[in-house]
């Protein structure tokens, strides 16, 4: 399929708008050349541009197959990219105003792997954004859904989009945010960013300031700095309510099939889809003023956003403002865990905590004193250790607010008085276990126990930490984590088995688990189509290749290898059955590849396939 | 599997390590002693300072380090400063390397990368192998990764 027709003098203008603007002016300028040959620069700059978005657009082709969306793009370099839907994270769609305007959409399709947006299709008309967005998802659910042979191929057949089941299922709303919450939102958010872009420009100032007000006293000084800072925080607050309210306009969090949708935005819509199998992990944020009022904010988290895109990106798909127990009951929906009573670090830690802000509070004095001994303003530079009073206080809520707890399938941490942040991640979802202790929690005889996921926002260092707990009770922890997930694996394991087993009946009995032979690890790799779980990244790469594979045979579209030895019939595509959380083949030929035996054989030809995953990035 | 140490020779490459980074740090103060700024000795001083934290470091930093091979999990015990503890089960990894820098390969060494999908614990290094030890901990951890038959959970 092609792109929107108008997207080509969009993108034309949007790549050359700035360049031509100054090219004109720099050329106009030019009292040799003047304004004919000025508007002759402009305009060659911008036909080029035309000439190559008109290729762009040419040479530009998307295509929902069976198993995988395959966009060919690239006017000198060509790239042939075949995403299959399982692998999909998210989709997103965008539009700016000028966007709007014209009637055209940005669609992002985002993968776990890689460094960027792996699905970048700009631009599209809206209807066929939204319907890219549905058609993706609903043969998401059709490849792991049962079907007959029969039937996979009559979807084949049927042109996407005309069937009945384009429709996809019903929605449900999850969360609209209100005007009343909507103003919350805004009054409640502060753009930090402001404050640093501030001071880090008046840090230059200050000696400049100084020489315009040099017998000013101490107080006027004072009373300047106070008011200053006071004006600061009154403009980073009304842009952050100016961002978060046309950000939030009209968010809803809604429902449909096993997937979350969301839509938000004033000037720009952003809209998207969230695989609910795809979630990594759930954030739950508050402030001590969201917490006075009883709200909080909800952030899904999945493996779509590439590192360096996270922040904003990640939290696209957050609730920004409700109440606490609609927060946690939207939560339960995505994530089912269990009513949370957090275990909270020993006691004795708070000394810690007191210790480190009574020794901040002596660095701030120690500053004063050196501030006001170098300006000899003779201010009361001894006036914050009055902040000593804060510090039990503090020590207290900072412990207070930490804690953690093991549900049936989650761990949940809390962090932060601040900033409290409640993290939900299921064991499944782990990926490793960190035990780290500084110098200083050794003497407490505490250690911090980090579950790291794949989440994307982990990578600003917000992730699922239990932080300062006994070191027995730490190593406990750790090795909880490690059982849960072993027995979370080998849970959905057995279940996927026993489906496999229950299908195949005992004809295949003797060859799923372990015992495969190696005719099965050998053959079945050609043929897997990238949607029976196997396990690590060589996944990924076999399914590209194999979906290369794929693409170049012939006639009927199965490969028929060369085998004996095993009984499974390659003349019918494998069956695939619904086992609710995930597709598996019928035929398990890559369990095959999980046993020893064909070790040697696997190894070898994953590699390769590794390798020319490699070369293909 | 028992849990292993590191190949002493290890210790040559981080003692040399140590030692650039002491010259590099050093460098300012050599500086500040051609511009008449500081006296001769400061810079002897603290090289031999840097120096000494460096190796120090360096030294206890391969007493520090074990890891082992568990029955389902890899797990990393080093640091001399922050002691970290890694678990990384063996159904979540995604992909082994092994590699061989050319100081690695200056004293025969090679080190052994096991990665993950999470987010900050991604990749894992083993330095301070064999270059047999690092391609047999490579297979193995690889049959091992493969025998756990995980998903890969993203």
């Amino acid at each position: 399929m092609k792109l929107a027709p108008q997207s080509v003098p969009y993108r034309a203008l949007q790549k050359v708008s700035g360049i031509v603007v100054v090219l004109f002016f720099v050329v106009n300028n030019n009292p040799e050349w003047g304004f004919a040959v000025a508007t002759a620069v402009a305009g060659a700059v911008v036909l080029a541009a035309v000439a190559y978005d008109v290729a762009y657009y040419r040479r530009f082709d998307y295509e929902l197959t069976d198993d995988t969306l395959d966009i060919s793009s690239g006017v000198i370099s060509r790239r042939e990219r075949e995403i299959p839907y399982r692998r999909i994270q998210n989709v997103d769609v965008s539009r700016s105003v000028i966007q709007r305007a014209i009637g055209v959409a940005a669609v992002n399709l985002e993968t776990a792997g890689g460094s960027s947006t792996e699905g970048s299709i700009r631009y599209v008309v809206p209807d066929e954004a939204t319907r890219l967005q549905r058609e993706v998802q609903r043969r998401k659910s059709a490849a792991s859904s049962s079907e007959t042979p029969g039937e996979a191929t009559d979807r084949s057949g049927s042109e996407p989009g005309a069937g009945p089941g384009a429709v996809g299922p019903t929605e449900e709303e999850l969360f609209a945010i209100s005007p009343g919450e909507l103003a919350l939102v805004g009054a409640l958010s502060f753009d930090g960013r402001l404050i640093g872009l501030l001071a880090f420009l008046s840090s230059g100032s200050v000696p400049v300031l100084s020489s315009f007000i040099p017998d000013a006293s101490a107080v006027a000084l004072t009373a300047t700095a106070i008011v200053g800072v006071g004006g600061l925080f009154l403009v980073s607050w009304v842009l952050g309510a100016g961002i978060a309210f046309s950000n939030y306009y009209g968010f809803r969090l809604s429902r449909a099939g096993d997937e979350l949708r969301y839509e938000r935005g004033l000037f720009r819509r952003y809209s998207g889809s969230i695989p609910t199998e795809k979630v990594q992990a759930l954030r739950i944020a508050d402030n001590p003023a969201k917490r006075a009022l009883g709200y909080a904010s909800l952030s899904i988290e999945t493996a779509g956003y590439a590192p360096g895109q996270g922040g904003e990106r990640g939290s696209q798909a957050a609730v920004p403002i409700a109440a606490t127990d609609r927060v946690y009951r939207l939560a339960r929906e995505v994530e089912s865990f269990g009513d949370p009573s957090f275990h909270r670090p020993p006691k004795r830690i708070r000394w810690r905590y007191a210790f480190r802000y009574t020794l901040a509070v002596g660095a701030l004095v120690a500053v004063a004193f050196g501030i006001d001994w170098y300006l000899g303003a003779g201010a009361p530079w001894y006036a914050p250790a009055a902040l000593l009073l804060a510090v039990p206080p503090a020590a207290h809520l900072k412990w207070k607010h930490r804690g953690y707890w093991l549900g049936e399938d989650h761990l949940l941490t809390r962090n932060g008085f601040w900033s409290r942040t409640v993290t939900v991640v299921p064991y499944y979802r782990i990926q490793n276990v960190i035990d780290t202790r500084t110098v200083f929690q050794r003497r407490w005889d505490v250690a911090t126990i980090v579950a790291d996921t794949a989440g994307s926002s982990s990578i600003g260092g917000d992730d699922a930490a239990a932080v300062d707990f006994a070191t027995d009770e730490a190593v406990d922890l750790r090795e909880t984590l490690r059982e849960r997930l072993r027995v979370a694996v080998a849970e959905r394991r057995d279940r996927r088995d026993r489906l496999d087993g229950d299908v195949e009946g005992a004809a295949e009995a003797g060859e799923p688990i372990g015992e495969a032979g190696e005719p099965t690890s050998e053959t079945g790799e050609p043929t897997d189509d990238g949607d029976e779980p196997t396990s690590g990244a060589a996944d990924e790469a076999l399914s590209d290749e194999d979906d290369d594979d794929r693409s170049e045979v012939p006639d009927d579209g199965v490969i028929r290898p060369d085998f004996s030895g095993s009984g499974r019939d390659y003349s019918e595509p494998a069956e695939r059955i619904d086992t609710g959380e995930y597709a598996v083949d019928r035929n398990p030929s890559d369990l095959g590849d999980g046993s020893e035996s064909g070790d040697e054989d696997g190894d070898g030809e994953g590699d390769e396939e590794r390798d020319a995953g490699n070369t293909e990035k | 599997m028992t849990t292993q140490t590191l190949h002493p020779r290890i210790q040559v490459v981080w003692v040399l390590r140590a030692v650039l980074i002491a010259a590099v740090l050093t460098a300012p103060f050599v500086g500040g002693v051609y511009l008449d700024r500081l006296p001769e000795w400061a810079p002897i001083a603290v090289g031999a300072v840097f120096l000494v934290l460096g190796v120090g470091h360096a030294l206890l930093k391969y007493r520090r380090w074990s890891y082992e091979i568990r029955e389902d999990a890899l797990y990393l015990d080093r640091g001399v400063i922050t002691q970290v503890r890694t678990t990384v089960p063996l159904v979540r990894i995604q992909h082994v390397d092994s590699r061989r820098g050319p100081v690695e390969r200056g004293v025969g060494l090679a080190s052994c990368v096991v990665y993950t999908a999470g987010s900050r614990g991604a990749d894992v290094r083993i330095p301070g192998l064999t270059r047999e030890g690092a391609s047999d901990l490579r297979e193995e951890l690889k049959r091992l990764a493969i025998r756990a038959d995980g998903e890969d959970a993203v």
